[in-house]
């Protein structure tokens, strides 16, 4: 580890569902231009882990931090304003609303309340094309797209509002071999971009494939800490705690 | 792509939207048939000034129901909002504008207090509006101590039954009618063509030119046939120009500003708004508030309209307002509907009263058919939903 001021880090952080120990005494560090992968079983607390990064979930204990400073990110938009931008596991889009709307939802551009459509549209078919993601308009109502355009449509919200900091959890749940390609190419273009990324997944081979560092997660602990060169076996003992 | 095809496309785009205008031109039709007098002047001047209330409480009950939630208190609301006006103006004879004032600080401090428990406390608003319908209807009969309280006198009573008319002289009809009307026409046409040019200019597909000019032309000719109507007769009514003004208000603020996006989303999924950002308790409580300034609106016009405050006053207006919402395109389940779906619906509604009246329906009938019509409207939105459904 280098000696850089973290972008984000969380000390110490727990988090408590009545008896359920989601999260106990968890560290995470993340730079600038590096992508975290955080693996664990499930049940191991990565998403509840990405919800305190994004402001759904407060810590029972610890302490977040942001260039070194201590915050509290008290709610989804206080999380925007710290430059936090997140895709969450189960999907969170509006399949009432179009592509536009969708990707701007919570952040829209607007001059005295009132939308700038045109700008937005703009932007969401640039944001779109740039992720090559074949959607038929970006006035289509999400209710009509595919479970992995509606995934694309929650990609491309991250990008809106230059954040410094990306949870994704999951993103490459419902894609394709080749949409999951592109995305491990956009998490790289964001890392290239200077952001700090942490990448939730399963699939170790998609994570070894883009991450700087992998952190597991067990139980709700830190367990272990490898180099993206680590070898499949040793993170998967890791993830399931054989010696 | 040739007119017919780009036809087709915006109405399948619109269908339910443009089914219930398909639908409202067939009841007016039907009922022009049966009877000459339904199309008269005097008779369109009747339906403005009959339900125009019922169409502003259906303003801010679809704003509700998209948001995913009910009211079931404005009936109450109009009730107590014009017992306090006439409180105000008739007891203790202040003039007709503190009367008003009182009405819509009562109707805001009703949206307040529902938009509190609803938002804050986390009641569904389905409750916490049945308790407010019970409230407020005991209220009403509080602030007029069960007596009805009558007559508000000129210029109050003018709210609701007066007429703009002779501004610019008459000549058989009344040309301020006809100005009025014209203007508005050229500024929906001008609202239609910038849309249609930034849609443009933001590469979006639109519907071919002659096929735009004629649905201004189609639009344009309805206008101003009605306008020509009314100005035959008594001019223009004031609540239609109160009726127009809050159309265009709140049609923009639902479609084109960032508080209305966000009911949008808070109906259509109200967890990921929140994940989102979106303040879904700021918003719940402002669509509340909304509501109740709204109901104080319909509270005004109606005690204005029977030149009394009456403790049964408004009594089954919140029903007649929900129906309008749902037969004017609303889903039940949130997120889907519009302020002009909604004014359509209520339309439906007035038409279908008025008609019944007019050739003499027992009045046994007419609450019969109106429920009719609303089950069929709903059913034939499920319908349309399962087909686009299983189209996918
Ligand atoms: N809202 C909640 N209420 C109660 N318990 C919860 C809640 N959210 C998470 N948990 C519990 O916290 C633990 C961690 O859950 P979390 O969703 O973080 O796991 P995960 O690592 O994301 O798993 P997966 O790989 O299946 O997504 C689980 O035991 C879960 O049951
Ligand atoms: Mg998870």
């Amino acid at each position: 580890m280098n000696g850089r001021t973290p972008l984000l880090s969380l000390r110490e952080v727990s988090r408590f569902f009545g008896a359920v120990e989601a999260l106990v005494d968890v560290d995470l560090d993340v730079h600038a231009h590096e992508v975290v992968a955080l693996v664990g079983d499930n049940g191991a607390g990565k998403s509840t882990l990405a919800q305190i990064v994004a402001g759904v979930l407060t810590p029972s204990s610890g302490q977040l931090e942001i260039d070194g400073e201590p915050v509290t990110i008290s709610s989804p938009s206080a999380a925007n304003r710290l430059g936090v931008a997140s895709v969450f596991q189960d999907l969170a889009v509006a399949e009432n609303l179009d592509v536009t709307a969708n990707v701007y939802l919570g952040q829209e551009l607007s001059r005295r309340g009132f939308l700038r459509e045109g700008e937005m549209e703009e932007t969401t078919r640039d944001l779109l094309r740039h992720l090559t993601v074949r959607i038929p308009s970006v006035r289509t109502p999400l209710s009509q797209l595919s479970a992995g355009q509606r995934q694309a449509v929650a990609i491309a919200r991250t990008l809106i509002g230059s954040p410094r900091i990306v949870v994704l959890d999951e993103p490459t749940a419902a894609l394709s071999v080749a949409q999951t390609a592109e995305v491990l190419t956009h998490i790289q273009k964001l890392r290239d971009l200077g952001l700090g990324v942490i990448l939730i997944s399963h699939n170790l081979n998609d994570v070894r494939a883009v991450a700087d560092r992998v952190e597991v997660l067990r139980h709700g602990r830190n367990n272990g800490s490898f180099a993206a060169t680590a070898s499949h076996e040793e993170i998967l003992a890791a993830i399931t705690g054989a010696p | 792509m040739n007119a017919i095809a780009s036809a087709r496309d915006l109405i399948t785009r619109n269908l339910r939207q443009s089914g219930i205008l398909v639908a409202f031109v067939a009841i007016v039709a039907v009922f022009a048939l049966l009877n000459p007098m339904f199309l008269s002047a005097t008779n369109l001047t009747n339906i403005v000034l009959q339900y125009t209330y019922i169409l502003i409480l259906a303003i801010g009950m679809v704003m509700i129901i998209v948001a995913g939630q009910i009211d079931l208190s404005v009936g109450s609301v109009v009730a107590l909002t014009g017992a306090v006006s006439a409180v105000v103006v008739v007891k203790n004879g202040m003039p007709w504008w503190a009367g008003v004032l009182a009405a819509l600080v009562v109707g805001l401090l009703v949206g307040a207090w529902q938009g509190f428990w609803v938002a804050y406390v986390g009641i569904p608003g389905f409750i916490v509006t049945l308790a407010g319908m019970l409230l407020f209807r005991g209220l009403t009969y509080v602030v007029l101590d069960n007596i009805s309280i009558s007559p508000f006198g000129k210029p109050y009573y003018d709210i609701a039954n007066g007429f703009l008319n002779g501004l610019f002289g008459g000549y058989g009809y009344d040309v301020f009618t006809l100005v009025i009307f014209a203007i508005g026409v050229v500024g929906y046409a001008v609202a239609q063509w910038r849309g249609r040019q930034s849609k443009i200019s933001y590469h979006q597909s639109v519907e071919s030119m002659p096929l735009f000019v004629a649905k201004l032309v189609v639009v344009a000719a309805v206008v101003m046939w009605f306008a020509y109507k009314l100005a035959t007769y008594r001019g223009l009514p004031v609540v239609l120009i109160i009726l127009a003004v809050l159309t265009i208000g709140y049609t923009l603020v639902t479609q084109k500003s960032v508080f209305g996006r966000h009911v949008y989303a808070v109906g259509g999924n109200r967890h990921a708004a929140e994940l989102s950002g979106v303040k879904v308790r700021k918003v719940n409580f402002w669509i509340f508030v909304n509501m109740g300034l709204l109901a104080a609106v319909a509270g005004v016009v109606y005690s204005s309209r029977m030149n009394a405050a009456q403790p049964g006053a408004g009594n089954m207006f919140e029903l007649d307002a929900i129906a309008a919402c749902f037969i004017g395109g609303a889903s039940t389940s949130g997120g889907v509907g519009r302020v002009g779906g909604a004014i359509i619906g209520g339309l439906i509604m007035a038409v279908i009263s008025n008609g019944m009246q007019l050739m003499g329906v027992s009045t046994s009938i007419q609450p019969i058919v109106k429920g009719l019509v609303l089950l069929l409207a709903v059913a034939f939105d499920i319908y349309n939903r399962r087909r686009a459904a299983a189209l996918r």
